[in-house]
C-alpha cells in the first residue's frame, strides 16, 4: 500500500467514524424525542385518569346525597303524618288550655 | 551485504509490520468512535429515563392536587344537595307546624267569639273591668265593653261596681274583634287595653309554649 492510500485509507476510516457517531447522536435525538413523547402521553394518561376519578367521585357524592335528601323527605313525611295525627288527637285539649290561659289574662 | 531474496524478505516483514499497525489504528479509531456513540446513546437513554420518570412523578403530583380538590369539590356538592333539602324540608316542617299553631289559635278565636254564652261570664267581665280600672288608675275612668251576643242588659249592671266618677259604655257587637274591655283615663293619655285580641297578643310566647308542648310534646 502506497502512502496515497493509507491517507485514503485513514480518511475513509476517519469519515466511518464520523458517521458511527452522527448516527448515534440521531439515535440519541430519536430516544430523548420518545421518551418527551412518552413522558407526555404517560402523563396526559395519568392526568385523564385522574379525571375520571373526579367524575366518578361527583357521580358518587351525587348519588349519595340524593339517596339522603331521599330519606329526609321521607323522615320528614312521617313527621308530618305525626304532626297531623297529633293535631287531630290533641286540638280540642289545646284550645281548651290557651283559652284558659287568655281567660285567666 | 543481503542477497536480493533477503532484502524482498526484510521488506516484506517491514510492509507487514506496517499494514498491521495500519489496521490497528483503523480499528482503534472505530472503536473510539463507537465507544463515543455508545456513550452517546448510553446518556440519552439515561436522561430519557430522567425525562420519563420525572414526567411521571410531575403527573402524579399534579394527579393528587386535582383529586384532592376533587374530593373537596364532591363533598361540597354532597352538602350543597343535603343542606337544600334539609332546609326545604325544614321549613315544610316550621310551616305545618305554625299551620296548626293557627289553626288551634283560630278555635280559641272561635271560641272566644261566644264566649258570652259559658256560665260564670258576667264574674269574668268584672274580673276585667276592675283589672282595666287598676291598670288605668283614674277615677274619671271611662270603660268601654263589648262582646259578641252578649246581652246590653247584662253588661249594664257592671255599673254599680265601677269606682265612683267611673263611666261605663256599652258597645254594639265585641270589642277589638273578639270582644273584650278596654279603660280610659279621663283625659285618654292611659288606656289599658284587656280585650281579648290584646291578651293573645300579651300572651303570644306563652300560647306558643303551651300549644307547642300539647300538641308536639315540645
Amino acid at each position: 500500500m502506497s502512502g496515497i492510500d493509507a491517507v485514503k485509507r485513514i480518511v475513509e476510516t476517519e469519515a466511518q467514524a464520523r458517521n458511527i457517531v452522527e448516527e448515534a447522536k440521531d439515535m440519541s435525538q430519536d430516544i430523548l424525542t420518545r421518551a418527551s413523547k412518552d413522558a407526555e402521553i404517560a402523563k396526559q394518561e395519568v392526568l385523564a385518569k385522574a379525571r375520571k376519578e373526579r367524575e366518578d367521585l361527583l357521580s358518587r357524592a351525587r348519588m349519595e346525597a340524593e339517596a339522603e335528601a331521599a330519606k329526609s323527605d321521607t323522615d320528614t313525611d312521617q313527621l308530618l303524618a305525626t304532626y297531623q295525627k297529633a293535631f287531630q288527637n290533641r286540638k280540642d285539649a289545646a284550645v281548651e288550655r290557651a283559652l284558659e290561659l287568655v281567660l285567666r289574662g | 551485504m543481503l542477497r536480493s531474496s533477503e532484502r524482498w524478505s526484510s521488506f516484506s516483514e517491514v510492509r507487514q509490520t506496517l499494514s498491521q499497525s495500519f489496521e490497528k489504528l483503523q480499528n482503534r479509531i472505530l472503536s473510539d468512535a463507537k465507544l463515543k456513540a455508545g456513550e452517546l446513546v448510553r446518556e440519552a437513554e439515561a436522561k430519557a429515563k430522567q425525562t420519563e420518570e420525572a414526567a411521571k412523578a410531575e403527573a402524579k403530583k399534579e394527579a393528587e392536587a386535582f383529586l384532592a380538590k376533587a374530593r373537596l369539590d364532591a363533598e361540597a356538592l354532597r352538602r350543597r344537595i343535603l343542606s337544600s333539602k334539609v332546609r326545604a324540608n325544614r321549613l315544610r316542617l316550621l310551616e305545618e307546624k305554625n299551620r296548626i299553631v293557627q289553626s288551634i289559635l283560630s278555635g280559641v278565636e272561635e271560641r272566644l267569639s261566644v264566649i258570652s254564652d259559658i256560665p260564670g261570664f258576667m264574674d269574668m267581665v268584672k274580673k276585667m273591668v276592675n283589672e282595666a280600672v287598676e291598670a288605668v288608675g283614674a277615677d274619671q275612668a271611662v270603660v268601654r265593653v263589648g262582646f259578641n251576643q252578649a246581652s246590653s242588659k247584662g253588661l249594664d249592671s257592671l255599673s254599680k261596681d265601677l269606682p265612683r266618677g267611673a263611666k261605663l259604655v256599652v258597645e254594639e257587637g265585641a270589642l277589638d274583634q273578639l270582644g273584650g274591655v278596654v279603660a280610659s283615663g279621663a283625659s285618654n293619655r292611659v288606656t289599658y287595653n284587656n280585650s281579648f285580641r290584646a291578651r293573645m297578643d300579651r300572651l303570644d310566647t306563652q300560647l306558643l309554649t303551651v300549644i307547642s308542648s300539647i300538641v308536639f310534646g315540645e
